[in-house]
């Protein structure tokens, strides 16, 4: 637990310039407070996992993130730089993806990204280059001149993927950009994520399918009832334990070797019958595996129950309570 | 990494420069070719046309069956007319400016709360695009779409002229004013589509706002009227024994004498303003006819005539048209030179770009109040 630190700590001293930055933003619609003094850090060349439950306030501070939103408190800085006063600058370095989809259903794929690049004001000699190539990016250049409308929800995700991208901005905002999607679509929006990390971009995703986020993000800010509950990474999340799920051909005797080696374990309601059990570290789960064999145990599976990120989630919500 | 570096550059160099106008035309152009991609406008273009087609047809069949019917009693007296294509005119315009009146709303209502309940709005609002360039997108996109079905019924008012009784002038003004008025519906349209939350609501009320500018200003006017109670100063009038077949100049029929006295009257150029916003008020007015003041007996004055003399009798008030008004004789036909479109189109306007300025208001990113109940995105 001492690995994880609290967020507060974290945030204080100067932050970088890079990448987008809240700090300590409210917001409230009426009575309602979707945001309290919520502190929200992306570096560049990162993935950053902004996690929490529905209602969390996770929309509101991308709203806010993406400029469409006034926080009545705290600032917002996108690559150093106010969005109130640098509107057009801050705006040309954002890309945000929604959650809601929202396509222009009679238009083709290529109509869409050519009007986003005007509505950018990109140079209109390098429109056309500049969509087809983003057209092969996200693989839709098959459909390039098909209405949005006849796309599955995959293809208008990947089209949503490519508007957002289309003036090349350095801080990506991903509002549930894998709901929806098949797995092949899942593990493809995967590799595009790490991809454009790697080219030194910000990029935000907003999810409650944790078990994804675990490969994508390099750190997560978990957030609930609109204020930031811990800002660790996923290093940090693996290293503060896992929760490893047995199952063995007799329950019995897994049962009685876990208790005579002092393992606090409990039994799950899975289709088959399971014990769950938590371990530290990577070692603990390797001796623990041998233990159970050499002592003659019939092991059938031995895995994380859960991804590292969901633990932290879990848990969070256990305190919650 | 430079590649990405390089093409910043090229973004950021294209924002400072680029004008207001471009902005704008690519939102009418992103809007027309949603529109025009949509069954639904044609069909209407065509049932529009076809309607008007037909109450054009039926206007000059009618006028040809009335004229039958006095072919056979010639003892009737038949006003001097030039032909149907006055008449055909008249009604067609009617006709026009009424259902341009039900179809405006329709096309602007849902113009922004349509896109912000499918999520295009948001998508448009975080680009470098500007509120205001949005908002007059939206609003030309409309108007243009609004005025295809002033184009398809202009056959129609050029028959009119073809019928003889009507200048191209005449048509030419016609379509002007109803062009504006339907500007004005599609402003105050694209205006509370902005502010509303829901499609259906701003429809709805873009409507009933249609309607208190038709109707509502005529009750309005006739119930302000009654508000209005005035007292002028006027003399006793004497009016001529009664000379059935004589003719000679008709006015004036009455001398003033006698010491002014304090009479009542209605002092309707308090309320005339109300009836100045009427659309139909707005387009007759404005439509020039020729002054009939030297002209003497019963004259067969059409509708739109009547309308904008009446408005205009209306504007003057008892100064102008109580007998007798300050001891001095009132002509019968009111040769109002002073235009009343003017003021009704004035006040439409300022209602227009009140509507639209609230509109803007709610338009401009990063948001810091939001209509209750709807999320930005």
């Amino acid at each position: 637990m001492a690995m994880i630190s609290e967020l507060p700590e974290a945030a204080d001293g100067p932050e970088p310039d890079d990448g987008i930055t809240a700090r300590a933003v409210s917001r409230s619609f009426g009575a309602v407070h979707a945001v309290e003094h919520m502190d929200f850090h992306a570096p560049a060349g990162k993935v950053t996992a902004l996690i929490g439950p529905n209602g969390a306030g996770k929309t509101t501070l991308l709203l806010m993130l993406a400029s469409l939103l006034a926080p009545d408190e705290g600032s917002i800085s996108v690559g150093g730089l106010d969005p109130r006063r640098h509107r057009a600058e801050v705006r040309s370095r954002l890309g945000w993806m929604p959650d809601t989809l929202g396509v222009w259903e009679s238009l083709t794929a290529r109509e869409i990204l050519t009007q986003m690049a005007r509505f950018y004001r990109l140079p209109a000699q390098g429109i056309a280059q500049r969509v087809s190539e983003m057209l092969e990016r996200v693989r839709l250049d098959d459909l390039a001149d098909q209405p949005a409308r006849v796309l599955s929800r995959g293809q208008q995700q990947r089209l949503s993927l490519a508007r957002a991208l289309i003036h090349d901005p350095s801080v990506l905002l991903l509002d549930e950009p894998a709901s929806g999607l098949d797995p092949g679509s899942r593990v493809e929006l995967r590799i595009m994520l790490r991809q454009l990390a790697a080219e030194g971009k910000a990029v935000v995703v907003s999810s409650h399918v944790l078990s994804e986020l675990d490969e994508i993000a390099d750190a997560a800010v978990f957030v609930n009832k609109g204020r930031t509950v811990r800002h660790q990474t996923t290093e940090e999340a693996a290293a503060a334990g896992r929760r490893y799920a047995v199952t063995a051909s007799d329950a019995a005797s897994l049962a009685a070797k876990l208790t005579e080696l002092g393992v606090a374990f409990r039994h799950e309601d899975g289709r088959r019958p399971s014990v769950s059990l938590m371990l530290a570290s990577d070692g603990d789960a390797e001796r623990l595996l041998r233990d159970l064999v050499l002592a003659g145990v019939g092991v059938n599976s031995f895995a994380p129950a859960s991804g590292a990120l969901e633990e932290t989630y879990m848990r969070l919500e256990g305190e919650r309570q | 990494m430079s590649h990405t570096t390089e093409n910043r550059q090229h973004t950021v160099g294209g924002t400072g420069a680029g004008g207001y106008v471009p902005g704008v035309r690519d939102v009418v152009v992103l809007e027309l070719k949603q529109r025009l991609r949509s069954r639904g406008w044609y069909i209407m273009l065509a049932i529009w046309f076809v309607l008007t087609g037909l109450v054009t047809w039926l206007t000059w069949a009618s006028w040809n069956a009335s004229q039958t019917a006095q072919g056979e009693f010639p003892a009737y007296v038949q006003p001097s007319q030039s032909g149907p294509g006055s008449m055909i005119f008249e009604v067609v315009l009617a006709f026009v400016l009424l259902f341009a009146l039900l179809v405006a709303p329709a096309l602007s209502a849902n113009a922004v709360n349509g896109d912000r309940a499918g999520g295009t709005l948001a998508i448009v609002q975080v680009t470098l695009l500007q509120p205001g360039q949005i908002l007059w997108g939206k609003f030309f996109a409309a108007w243009a779409a609004a005025l295809a079905f002033l184009v398809a019924s202009t056959p129609f008012l050029v028959i009119g002229v073809a019928l003889g009784g009507m200048t191209p002038g005449h048509v030419l003004v016609a379509l002007l004013m109803l062009a504006l008025e339907v500007g004005v519906v599609c402003a105050i349209g694209v205006g509370i589509s902005a502010l509303a939350g829901r499609p259906l609501f701003s429809i709805v009320v873009t409507y009933l706002a249609v309607a208190g500018l038709a109707v509502g200003t005529l009750i309005a006017f006739g119930l302000g009227t009654g508000l209005t109670q005035g007292t002028i100063m006027a003399n006793q009038a004497q009016y001529r024994a009664y000379e059935p077949l004589v003719n000679g100049p008709a006015e004036p029929e009455y001398t003033c004498s006698g010491p002014l006295q304090e009479q009542s009257a209605m002092r309707t150029e308090r309320v005339a303003w109300l009836l100045a916003m009427n659309p139909y008020v707005v387009v007759a007015d404005a439509i020039p006819y020729p002054d009939r003041t030297g002209q003497q007996g019963f004259t067969s004055v059409g509708a739109i005539e009547n309308i904008s003399q009446g408005a205009r009798y209306a504007m003057a008030g008892p100064e102008g048209t109580y007998p007798c008004a300050n001891g001095e004789v009132k002509p019968r036909y009111l040769a109002q030179s002073t235009p009343l479109w003017p003021l009704g189109l004035g006040l439409q306007l300022m209602l227009a770009a009140l509507l639209m300025w609230l509109g803007w208001r709610s338009l401009r990113t990063p948001a810091h109040r939001l209509a209750r109940g709807t999320r930005i995105a």
